[in-house]
């Protein structure tokens, strides 16, 4: 028997949304269990295994400093994840089961705008608290959603850094090219840029996207070439935002600066590029150059916490991992205020919360958004990432404009 | 107009290491009748073997490939030999469920060996580029494409001239009748599958130096493969190269597509994936056996 095409291509799909495999951790009574559906495979892998860094060094943290007290009993922390495989739909899936199947009390969000998304929609069937760190879509938080929290920046608020940053250079950045992936966080990021650049003076003179499964994306760069931008933006993530740079530099593209949405701030853009990854900006939700003093019951500064993550997994210190650890921060302070472990309470708890932590403020609008953190603008130099922007957190002083290529 | 010829140039770059992605899944479809899941893990495992030389030995990429093409064509002969034999008179479903855990064992094997980090491999020629008239051409993706034809000649005349390659098409025509003329039809599918194991290392290669490596990269070019493979014709080798050509070009197209229809602005390039698909559709309505397919039974 022949195997007709179509027919193949259906089991193909089949197979593809089986199979997720699970990383097992057992509950017990005296332990406040968190769930979380995260991209351990899949094309955020990277993202997702920061993201599990920042969940671990929190539960290691707390559990070695005593546990978390919940009116007058002291409980240690653990967290069950599963893999999954960065899909929209298996993540939602995976989140029921935690909820249905694992009984966890609370969950942490998974890596993702798509995946927080589809998860949130559980949480709040399920009416289970959720805070999240890494899913900066605006349109997760514009649902009416009662369950779910955010530590993020919204989207839109990625790029605007860069862009004030590019402005108030000599020459200023007069002209925009936007390129941006086609998931959901992207396309605010991008629309964000758009309307940001708008509203001060700048002219977007390209905006277009590309499917985020693309292997190739040399047409967008030609077609971008031809409208010779002062600033060339990416709204993506760090597959793409690799494939983009890459482009920029084969056509021999040239700007006054480029910027990223996700992409400098994680090491790998730096080791994979070489001397093309230099004088590259990034939006960031965070870096060890922050300057907040943080509340009570955990690395107070950014620096304590950068050198934390270096000792246990020997990189430097990620916004993903900030923002991840700052979700878990969220539910530490709520529960301890809510004294209960009753979702209900701890909602409320959530919604009401004001702190600061070495990541920043927390503290969460009425859609559950945390609006009163800004984001900072990393820039690679000489293969080290520098923060520039704002001046008042900046460690150094933005290259600009940045030199031809070949002499980075 | 030089955009046009601009995009010409970037699909046909892009089509050639689409064709070679495509060869070696197409010969195991073609002739073992085997959707081989595992064909986008094998493409990864050949790119991480040229980062691995690259950085550990700074071989060279373009040096790396016969290396490529030896391990991996080792290990697809392996597994044929050893497991795949077992099962390869079972019902479809049997193989593509084992290709299907293949991958899965691969792809976590590779999590565990290199992590989930991005990779690159960055040569002193990454980037560099000429101008040809308006049209700028990157070396590297030059080189990749001349390597991809080189590969795809040498396959064709391999089949046709060499004795291992005809007893492999007589055994694809007919296996009753090779079998009766002294082909040993067990070693045959070990060779194949060898085969498209060792030009799926190649084209991992030949991406590595433009796409970035981590180990779940194959998926991504395993539909890619597939659809080339459909679009050109199963089996043929001529027929990977054209269907790889045809997608890269008229995904290059795609992205220029840009229109409004009332308030709705469409982009083309948002779509490319959509529009590559149904030129596959509109080809497989008008000839169903693909652009280069031959009519079977």
């Amino acid at each position: 028997m022949k195997l007709r095409p179509t027919a193949a291509l259906g089991i193909l799909a089949l197979c593809a949304t089986l199979a997720a495999p699970s990383v097992p951790v057992s509950a017990a009574g005296d332990t406040i269990l968190f769930g979380s559906p995260v991209s351990l495979t899949g094309n955020l892998t990277k993202e997702g295994h920061l993201t599990q860094e920042g969940y671990e060094l929190w539960k290691t943290y707390v559990n070695s400093h005593g546990g978390i007290k919940v009116g007058g009993k002291t409980y240690k922390v653990d967290i069950k994840y599963y893999d999954d495989e960065s899909k929209n739909d298996t993540s939602a899936q995976l989140a029921e089961r935690l909820i249905d199947q694992d009984h966890v009390n609370f969950l942490l969000g998974p890596y993702g705008s798509g995946t927080s998304f589809t998860v949130a929609q559980i949480a709040e069937r399920k009416k289970m608290p959720m805070v999240e760190g890494n899913g900066a879509a605006e349109k997760i938080f514009n649902q009416g959603f009662r369950y779910t929290f955010g530590v993020l920046s919204p989207a839109r608020r990625y790029l605007e850094g860069v862009l004030e940053m590019a402005r108030a250079q000599k020459p200023a950045a007069q002209t925009v090219a936007i390129t941006a992936a086609s998931d959901a966080f992207s396309q605010e990021v991008a629309q964000g840029a758009a309307a940001w650049a708008n509203a001060h003076g700048m002219k977007v003179v390209y905006n277009n996207k590309y499917p985020d499964t693309a292997t190739d994306v040399s047409s967008i760069i030609s077609a971008l070439k031809q409208t010779n931008p002062d600033l060339i933006l990416n709204a993506g993530h760090l597959q793409d935002a690799l494939l983009v740079q890459k482009g920029l530099r084969e056509q021999n593209v040239m700007a006054r600066a480029y910027g990223y949405s996700v992409g400098p701030d994680t090491p790998d853009f730096a080791n994979s590029l070489g001397k093309d990854a230099n004088d590259v900006f990034g939006g960031a939700q965070w870096s060890d150059a922050v300057k907040y003093k943080g509340d009570p019951g955990f690395y107070h500064t950014a620096p304590e916490y950068a050198k934390a993550i270096m000792d246990t997994y020997h990189h430097r210190a990620d916004y993903h991992n900030a923002e991840s650890t700052a979700a878990c921060l969220a539910f530490q302070y709520a529960i301890q205020r809510a004294g209960s472990l009753d979702p209900e309470k701890v909602r409320d708890a959530l919604a009401k919360l004001d702190i600061t932590t070495f990541y920043g403020i927390i503290k969460f609008d009425s859609r559950g958004l945390n609006l009163y953190k800004p984001m900072v603008v990393n820039q690679i130099q000489n293969g080290r990432l520098v923060t520039v922007w704002p001046t008042l957190t900046a460690d150094g002083k933005p290259k600009y404009p940045a030199p031809p290529w070949g002499q980075r | 107009m030089h955009l046009l010829a601009q995009d010409l140039v970037n699909g046909i770059l892009a089509g050639g290491i689409l064709a070679v992605v495509a060869l070696g899944f197409s010969l195991v479809w073609g002739i073992m009748n085997i959707i081989n899941l595992a064909h986008g893990a094998f493409v990864m495992l050949g790119a991480y073997t040229t980062y691995q030389l690259f950085t550990s030995f700074h071989v060279d990429p373009f040096v790396s490939l016969p290396i490529s093409f030896v391990l991996l064509f080792v290990l697809g002969y392996l597994i044929q030999r050893l497991l795949m034999n077992w099962i390869a008179r079972a019902p479809l479903l049997t193989t593509f469920l084992f290709t299907f855990g293949l991958s899965l064992l691969v792809v976590n094997i590779a999590l565990i060996v290199w992590s989930g980090d991005t990779r690159g491999v960055t040569t002193a020629y990454s980037g560099a580029n000429f101008t040809l008239g308006d049209v700028t051409v990157p070396w590297a993706k030059l080189y990749t494409l001349l390597a991809a034809l080189a590969i795809t000649g040498t396959m064709q005349l391999w089949l046709v001239r060499s004795k291992t390659g005809r007893a492999i098409r007589a055994t694809s025509m007919d296996i009753g009748a090779a079998q009766l003329s002294g082909v040993r039809v067990t070693e045959i599918y070990a060779i194949v599958f060898g085969l498209g194991a060792g030009l799926a290392g190649v084209a991992g290669t030949l991406i590595s130096l433009s796409y970035s490596l981590h180990p779940t990269m194959g998926d991504l070019f395993l539909i890619k493969a597939f659809v080339v493979c459909v679009l050109g014709g199963l089996g043929s080798v001529q027929g990977a190269l054209i269907g790889g050509l045809v997608y890269g070009i008229v995904e290059a197209f795609a992205t220029q597509l840009d229109f409004t229809i009332g308030t709705q602005h469409i982009s083309g390039s948002g779509l490319q994936d959509a529009i590559a698909l149904i030129v596959l559709l509109i080809v497989l309505i008008v000839r169903p056996r693909g652009i280069m397919g031959k009519a079977t039974a």
